[in-house]
C-alpha cells in the first residue's frame, strides 16, 4: 500500500482497472477501423461488408427517411419495443415458471426426479433451432416469441434456485425445527429468501438469452421487430445502416439486459450476492 | 464412493421420469397432446410419422448432421484454443488481462443473431465455393462464442488456486513458467470441463443458427427452417428429433470424457 502511494499521477492511472478497459475499447475501434479501411480500398460497396464507425453514428443522427416515413433510427426504436416487449413478457413468464417448478421440485421428492432430468435435456437440445416449428404450431409470431424467451428463460432460473434450495445448511432447518415453525413459515421466513442470490444467478444467464430468442423469432416472418428488420436491411429492402444500428443496439441491449439484472439484484437483496459467479456472464 | 446396490430410491430415479416419458409419448401419438395444446397432426406430426421420415430420408439427414456437426465442432475447437490461449496470457500478465477479458464478457451477451450475418458478409472473399466460404463464415460465428466462455473459466482455473501454493511455489524457487506448468495448468484441468458444459451445447446451437443466415443450404437448422418454409411440417420434426439428439449425444460424450479424466476432481 505504501509503496503505491508513492507511485506518480500517470502510472496511478495506469494501473485503475478503469484505464485498462478504455485502452481495450480503444484497441478495438482501431481493429475494426483499419478493417474498415481495407475493406474500403478493395470493395465497391464496404458499407455492406464492414463500414466506418462514424458512418453508422452518423446515419444514427441522419433525419434522412430510409422509408416512407421513418427514419432509420425510428424504425430501430419502434420495432425494439415490439421485440423488447415480448421478449420482457417470456422472460418473467418463463422465470414465474422456473421459480414455481423448482419449489415443486423442493417440496416432493417424486416431482423432481421425474423433472429434473428433463431439465437436464433441455440444456442439450437447441431450442432456438425449434423457433421456426413453434411458431408453425402455434401460427402467431407474438406468442412464438413469448414462448420461446420462456422456454430459454425457464430452465436456468429452475435449476438454479433448485441449487439454491438445496445449499441451506441443514442446521438452519433443525434450527427452525426447534422453534416449532411449521413448513410454510420455514418456506416463507427462510427458503424463499435463501433461494433469492441464485434466483439471481439464473436470470443473469438467461436475460440476454431471452433477447436473442426474441430477435431470431423475428427473423422467421415478416410483421415487424428488429429481426424482420434486420433481414429486409440485409437483403436490402433499406438502407444497410438500420442492419449495422440493429447489430449494434441488440448488442447494447444484451449487455443492458445482464447489467439491469445485476442493479434489480442490488436493490432486492444488497450485499447478498450470491459468490458462486456464473461463468456464462460478465463477471 | 458407495457400493453400488440397487435401493428403492435409486429405481424411482430412473422409473418416474421413464414413466413420464412414455406417458408424453403415448399422449403425442394418441393425439391427446395435440387436443391440448389446439395443434393439428399437420404442424404437429406423430411420432411414428416423425420415425418413419428419419428412416426413408436418413442419408440425407445425416448429409445435414455431418455439415452440422463439422462446423459445431471446428468452431468449438478452435474457440476454445483461443479462449485457453487468451487466458493462459491473460494469467500471467493478469492486470492488462483481466481487463481483456471483461470485455470479452461483454461479446457473450451480444446476440449470435447480430453476429452472425457480420460474418456472412466478411468472408464473401474467401473462397469461390459458396458451401466453403460458409462453413467458414459459420465456424467463426461458433468460434466467438466457444472463445468467451472458455477465456473466462479457463482464467478462473489459472488464477483461483489452493491458498498459499503459490507462496510454496516460490519458496521452492520456481521460476514464473514452472510455477504455470506445475501447478496452473494442472488446477485449470477441471475448468476447462465447466467451460465445455456450457461450449458444447452452446455451439450447436450458434452453429445451427448462423446457418439460417449461410450463404448455402446446409445443416440441421437450416433444414428445419427451409421445411417450415415449405410446409413439410413432418420433415421439419425429423431434424428437430435428429439436432436433439446431436445435442444430448455431444453432451453425452462430454460427460465420458469428463468423467474419464477427472474422476471426482469437478468442481461445484
Amino acid at each position: 500500500m505504501q509503496r503505491e502511494m508513492k507511485k506518480p499521477v500517470w502510472e496511478k492511472i495506469a494501473a485503475s482497472p478503469r484505464t485498462v478497459t478504455v485502452v481495450w475499447v480503444i484497441g478495438l475501434v482501431l481493429v475494426w477501423e483499419a478493417g474498415a479501411f481495407a475493406v474500403e480500398a478493395v470493395k465497391r460497396t464496404p458499407e455492406n461488408v464492414l463500414p466506418h464507425l462514424y458512418q453508422i453514428l452518423a446515419s444514427v443522427f441522419s433525419t434522412k427517411k430510409v422509408t416512407a416515413s421513418q427514419t432509420a433510427v425510428q424504425i430501430v426504436i419502434i420495432n425494439a419495443c415490439v421485440t423488447l416487449g415480448r421478449a420482457g413478457i417470456g422472460f418473467v413468464i418463463g422465470a414465474a415458471a422456473g421459480y414455481v417448478l423448482a419449489l415443486c421440485m423442493r417440496l416432493s421428492g417424486a416431482v423432481e426426479k421425474t423433472v429434473f432430468p428433463y431439465l437436464m435435456l433441455v440444456q442439450m437440445i437447441p431450442i432456438l433451432g425449434m423457433a421456426p416449428i413453434v411458431l408453425a404450431v402455434t401460427r402467431d409470431i407474438d406468442k412464438s416469441r413469448v414462448i420461446i424467451a420462456a422456454i430459454l428463460t425457464f430452465y436456468p432460473v429452475a435449476v438454479n434456485t433448485l441449487a439454491g434450495f438445496k445449499s441451506i445448511e441443514k442446521e438452519k432447518f433443525e434450527l427452525f425445527h426447534s422453534y416449532a415453525a411449521t413448513t410454510p413459515q420455514i418456506y416463507v421466513k427462510m427458503m424463499i429468501p435463501a433461494s433469492v442470490p441464485y434466483l439471481f444467478t439464473g436470470l443473469k444467464i438467461s436475460a440476454p438469452m431471452a433477447v436473442t430468442a426474441s430477435i431470431l423469432v423475428d427473423t422467421l416472418q415478416g410483421g415487424g421487430g428488429l429481426g424482420c428488420m434486420l433481414s429486409q436491411s440485409l437483403k436490402h429492402a433499406m438502407s444497410i445502416y438500420v442492419f449495422w444500428q440493429i447489430v449494434f443496439f441488440s448488442a447494447f441491449v444484451g449487455i443492458l439486459s445482464y447489467y439491469g439484472i445485476v442493479l434489480l439484484e442490488r436493490i432486492v437483496s444488497p450485499g447478498r450476492r450470491n459468490q458462486t459467479r456464473n461463468a456464462g456472464g460478465a463477471k | 464412493m458407495k457400493k453400488i446396490h440397487i435401493t428403492n430410491d435409486s429405481v424411482k430415479t430412473v422409473l418416474y421420469p421413464l414413466v413420464f416419458g412414455i406417458i408424453l409419448v403415448v399422449l403425442w401419438q394418441t393425439q391427446v397432446l395435440h387436443r391440448l395444446l389446439g395443434a393439428d397432426t399437420f404442424t404437429l406430426p406423430l411420432p411414428s410419422r416423425i420415425g418413419s421420415i428419419i428412416a426413408d430420408n436418413f442419408g440425407v439427414i445425416m448429409l445435414n448432421v455431418k455439415a452440422t456437426v463439422f462446423v459445431a465442432l471446428s468452431g468449438l475447437l478452435l474457440g476454445s484454443l483461443f479462449g485457453f490461449i487468451l487466458a493462459a496470457i491473460a494469467a500471467l500478465s493478469p492486470h492488462w488481462g483481466m481487463g481483456g477479458l471483461t470485455i470479452a464478457t461483454a461479446f457473450n451477451a451480444v446476440p449470435i443473431v447480430a453476429v452472425a450475418p457480420i460474418f456472412t458478409n466478411l468472408t464473401k472473399d474467401f473462397s469461390s465455393d459458396p458451401n466453403v466460404r460458409s462453413m467458414f463464415a459459420k465456424t467463426l460465428v461458433v468460434m466467438i462464442t466457444c472463445t468467451v466462455s472458455m477465456g473466462i473459466n479457463a482464467y478462473r482455473g489459472f488464477t483461483e488456486l489452493k491458498p498459499f501454493s503459490l507462496d510454496l511455489m516460490k519458496s521452492y524457487a520456481a521460476g514464473k513458467w514452472t510455477a504455470f506448468f506445475k501447478l496452473r495448468l494442472p488446477n485449470c484441468v477441471p475448468y476447462i470441463f465447466t467451460a465445455l458444459r456450457i461450449s458444447v451445447p452452446g455451439c450447436v446451437i450458434s452453429a445451427m443458427v448462423s446457418e439460417y443466415f449461410a450463404e448455402y443450404i446446409v445443416g440441421v437448422g437450416r433444414q428445419i427452417r427451409e421445411s417450415i418454409v415449405l410446409a413439410q411440417y413432418s420433415t421439419a420434426w425429423a431434424y428437430i428429433v435428429v439436432a436433439c439428439l446431436v445435442g444430448v449425444g455431444m453432451y453425452v460424450i462430454l460427460l465420458f470424457f469428463e468423467h474419464l479424466l477427472l474422476k471426482g476432481r469437478r468442481i461445484k
